[in-house]
């Protein structure tokens, strides 16, 4: 008899202990996502910078005042549909009050979530999309409250350019300007509102030229261009390491050889300085975050904190894969991705520090966090602060490429980076 | 030279053709073999020229042996090189869409000597009409052209044994008797003839000796001489025996009459 | 009159690589009647072989580029003894399936070996652009048109007067008749594909050296579909004109009808034209008329 009411005791006990743990302590939950597979290709310095950056956080960083950020990261495979089914099965799984973020790198995915992240489950959602559909002016913080970009938008940098170009042009009359977007949903993102901002500031786009990723050929887009007598060209909606790119720049290089070439973020950075050579050199181009890995990686300016950090992070803690060649198996072929993946986290933990701070670590404190928000990111943009009033973070910086050509074995090999030619620009506070 | 013996063929691995042949080739004669549609005759040269597994067939039992070793399961082309046995499916083997002499130096692609110049031209005097089409598409040949062509062809390979499949199929009576003088020529200059045909009474008329074929076995054998006497192959292969078959009754009495069945 | 010389020209000198993309199906399909539709991950598999000798190993241009054909070559053998040779004599379109499937494994392959990002490409050929006033041809796609069309020659001349080229023709048009004459049909089989493979490739160096390689570059090797079936599936004068057409076509809809606000329409308007040849001839502009007699 003893016995059993000792098992009993036991029993009742453990049970207990089992439910009372997960009652007392709430944690803090996120979700982010990455496209690190996929058609894009394998992309997984993504996850190994918000790993890396993670880690960092929970043990050296401090956590969130202390407490731990329980964070999951899952690959969205560059399928929209995936993210979204990931984050519904998060929202099904993980209950309100302790999921508190969520983070995504895809416009495809966050159209379908429109309501079901601002109006359900009104959770803060941060996004690697620089859509102007959704950021811009006809979407932005009052249709689309819980959504947070962490770049500016794509309308913003084409404005940027034009504006840059109309400051820089030293011709007379109005400068001539040819468009060439991919026919994505990417491509034409910003497109009506660049046009509509060069009318007003007296610039000709006198052509408009859709060249498709499928491309064998850019000769005849190039001739238009010619024809057109444009004296500059912008080129947005392009993957900077994609088969059209190179081609594209390669033929521009010999057919267009007084037109200045320039371009949105996606094509400011390190893989054409690889895939086209000199045919990139003197390209100028937005970019939304500091240039991060210059040909070869030991020659990168490590000026800006962010930068520094990142390298430091990969070199630390993934070192074989830092200094593998860019053609070899698991290397990290682009800083960029690397420090993407490792902002994301910073971002979380300020974010969520700053909620804990105000006493609110709910979804609505963490928005409330995101709305006051004013930071320097770890000094990313020169030491200049922004806001996150317009729900992206507003910083721009306009790059030129510097390439040359180098013997290395009796083979030429492209050196060089792309080097700011202006401060970073804060686009909320632009005067248009 | 070559003996067949107990061979057993399925198509598909299902569909059972050659129940059990077995017959000998003696060298230097004109090897007769008739029989009805779907009797297996083709099926018998594809399996001894090597090509069964080409049209999905396989051998499941018995052998073929030339000259006393096996020759089951070696390749088309090698049986071809060496043994010299050479296969003219049915249906003018020919290449149409190449020209007549393109026809005959593509079978003589298995040859890598000087003579195969020479022996085109030898082919034309044998067929002087071929010469006459030598840069025409064999194609647009008429039907007794392309037999002739298939036949040179044939020779272009240099053969020993000549295995023919219904060469007279479709031809008129008179091309189909200069044919068959033809294969009666070839077969005096050395080459052992094995002659698939349901033109049994022409056959019969150049052969040497004969079998018929049905539902995939053996079930007569003799010279020409004695299967052209035979009652039941006259009646059945030859047509020419009693004419009294009036009704369908009638036709199954002969039936019952075929003593080997 | 410039513009359309202008874009006459390069079409014409991109068409001669399309050509070239729709000889390497028209000699399968002969041989084999079967389409193959894993031309773009062989186009990418090519590519990447030169790439190494030439880019990796740094052998002279006029080394690798054989070398890397001849492995192209044994790669399509290789395809062939394991995926195509065990269907040799069932319906054509099983084949033609079974290539279907193999494009995708191959594309797996050449992501897992190479990655997926992209891999400058600069064959450093002597720069012979041609610029006559307004007009101005480049270099590379100069070198693209002359060396598909010297492949294109150096094929028929293969097919036309060799022997080898004999026993594939007659191979093509019956395997059975072919063996039958002693022509060992698998093995010829096995020589159209690895010649096929080969024309891949080159068609792959030269559009990889107009811009960069990487698995993507697949999607190139589609432009084979319009020009086979605008030229007429069996027909090798069909490819070269169905090459050139569709080269044409769309340097055309880029010059003339794009800038009148159709943008995009250089891609469909191959398929355009395919649809109206097709209506016209569905044998395709050269398609053989069948020789049946019965």
């Amino acid at each position: 008899m003893k016995q059993r009411a000792f098992f009993v005791l036991v029993c009742v006990l453990s049970l207990f202990l089992l439910f009372s743990g997960p009652l007392s302590a709430k944690e803090i939950k996120t979700l982010s996502q990455f496209p690190m597979s996929g058609p894009v290709g394998s992309l997984p310095e993504f996850g190994w910078g918000f790993i890396d950056g993670m880690n960092w956080v929970n043990n050296e960083g401090g956590g969130v005042n202390g407490k731990k950020i329980k964070w999951f990261l899952e690959d969205f495979r560059y399928d929209p549909t995936v993210e979204v089914a990931t984050f519904n099965k998060y929202c099904a799984e993980h209950t309100p009050d302790e999921f508190l973020m969520a983070t995504g790198y895809i416009t495809g995915g966050l159209k379908p979530l429109i309501d079901k992240v601002n109006k359900e489950e009104k959770i803060p959602w941060l996004d690697g999309s620089y859509s102007t559909e959704i950021f811009g002016d006809d979407g932005g913080p009052s249709k689309y409250p819980y959504y947070y970009s962490l770049g500016a938008t794509y309308g913003a940098q084409l404005k940027i350019l034009l504006k840059w170009i109309k400051e820089n042009d030293k011709g007379k009359g109005n400068p001539k300007v040819a468009l060439v977007y991919s026919p994505t949903a990417w491509g034409r993102d910003g497109i009506p509102e660049a046009k509509a901002y060069a009318k007003k500031k007296g610039i000709d786009i006198v052509a408009e030229i859709e060249y498709p990723y499928s491309a064998t050929s850019a000769t005849s887009e190039c001739m238009e261009i010619r024809k057109a007598k444009a004296q500059y060209v912008i080129y947005h909606g392009y993957s900077g390491a994609s088969g059209c790119t190179a081609i594209f720049f390669k033929t521009a290089k010999q057919v267009l050889k007084d037109v200045q070439l320039t371009g949105t973020h996606y094509t400011t950075g390190r893989m054409p300085i690889l895939v086209c050579q000199d045919a990139y050199d003197g390209y100028v181009g937005v970019a939304t975050r500091p240039f991060v890995d210059a040909v070869p990686r030991a020659k990168t300016p490590m000026d800006n904190p962010m930068v520094k950090m990142a390298h430091e992070f990969a070199k630390k803690n993934r070192s074989s894969e830092y200094q593998k060649g860019i053609q070899e198996k698991d290397a990290i072929k682009d800083m960029f991705l690397y420090m993407e993946g490792l902002t994301y986290a910073l971002m979380l933990q300020k974010v969520l520090t700053d909620a804990d701070k105000a006493g609110d670590l709910s979804r609505e404190g963490v928005k409330k966090a995101l709305d006051k928000m004013v930071w320097d990111f770890n000094g990313m943009f020169g030491g200049k602060k922004f806001s996150y009033k317009s729900h992206t973070i507003p910083m721009l910086q306009i790059f030129k490429a510097k390439v040359n050509m180098v013997d290395v074995e009796g083979k030429k090999v492209p050196t060089g980076a792309v080097v700011p030619i202006t401060d970073w620009i804060n686009v909320d506070e632009v005067k248009w | 030279m070559l003996s067949i013996e107990n061979l057993r063929v399925v198509y598909h691995d299902v569909i059972s053709v050659l129940n059990g042949i077995s017959l000998t080739l003696n060298e230097k004669e004109i090897l007769i073999i008739i029989g009805a549609n779907g009797a297996g005759k083709t099926t018998l040269l594809r399996s001894v020229a090597g090509m069964i597994d080409f049209y999905d067939g396989s051998i499941i039992d018995g052998d073929i042996k030339m000259n006393g070793a096996s020759i089951k399961g070696l390749d088309a082309t090698d049986i071809m090189k060496r043994f010299g046995l050479t296969y003219v499916i049915e249906d003018r083997p020919v290449f149409w869409y190449l020209t007549i002499e393109e026809n005959l130096g593509a079978a003589s692609f298995s040859r890598w000597d000087k003579q195969v110049k020479a022996d085109i031209e030898g082919i034309y005097s044998l067929f002087p009409v071929l010469e006459k089409l030598r840069h025409r598409k064999a194609g647009y040949a008429s039907g007794g052209e392309q037999q002739m062509l298939a036949i040179g062809m044939a020779l272009m390979t240099r053969p020993k044994i000549l295995l023919l499949d219904e060469p007279s199929l479709g031809l008129a009576p008179l091309i189909t008797e200069e044919l068959f003088s033809t294969i009666e020529g070839l077969n005096q200059s050395g080459i052992t003839i094995v002659l698939v045909e349901q033109n049994a009474h022409a056959a019969l008329d150049i052969g040497t000796r004969g079998y018929v074929m049905e539902t995939g076995r053996i079930v007569l054998d003799g010279s020409s001489r004695e299967l052209l006497e035979n009652e039941d192959v006259r009646e059945f292969y030859l047509g020419s025996g009693k004419r009294e078959r009036k009704s369908y009754k009638d036709a199954k009495r002969y039936k019952r009459r075929k003593r080997w069945l | 009159m410039v513009d359309f010389t202008q874009a006459l020209g390069a079409g014409t000198l991109v068409g001669l690589v399309y050509a070239l993309l729709g000889l390497s199906i028209v000699i399968i399909y002969r041989a084999s009647e079967a389409f193959n539709f894993a031309i773009g991950e062989f186009l990418v598999i090519g590519s990447f072989l030169f790439y190494i000798f030439f880019f990796d190993l740094r052998i002279p241009l006029l080394v690798a580029l054989p070398l890397g054909l001849l492995a192209a070559g044994l790669v399509g053998a290789l395809v062939e003894r394991f995926a195509i040779k065990p269907l040799l004599g069932r319906s054509p379109l099983s084949m033609t399936i079974i290539t279907l499937g193999l494009g995708f494994f191959l594309r797996g392959c050449v992501q897992l070996i190479f990655g997926s990002h992209s891999y400058s490409f600069f064959l450093e050929l002597p720069d012979i652009t041609q610029e006559f006033g307004d007009l101005l041809f480049l270099s590379d796609p100069i070198w693209a048109g002359i060396l598909s069309l010297s492949t294109f020659g150096l094929i028929l001349f293969l097919l036309f007067r060799t022997r080898w080229g004999l026993a594939i023709r007659a191979t093509s048009e019956n395997q059975a008749k072919a063996m039958a004459f002693g022509i060992d049909a698998r093995f010829i089989l096995l020589i159209v594909w690895a010649i096929s493979s080969a024309c891949i490739a080159v068609a792959g160096i030269m559009i990889s050296n107009f811009g960069a390689l990487s698995s993507m570059s697949s999607i190139v090797g589609l432009r084979a579909i319009p020009v086979v079936l605008i030229g007429g599936m069996d027909s090798i004068v069909g490819a070269l004109v169905g090459g050139i057409i569709v080269g044409v076509c769309e340097s055309l809809a880029g010059a003339y009808i794009e800038p009148m606000g159709l943008v995009g329409f250089k891609e469909v308007a191959p398929y355009l034209l395919l649809l109206i040849v097709l209506l016209i001839r569905p044998y395709g502009l050269f398609g053989q008329i069948r020789i049946e007699r019965v």
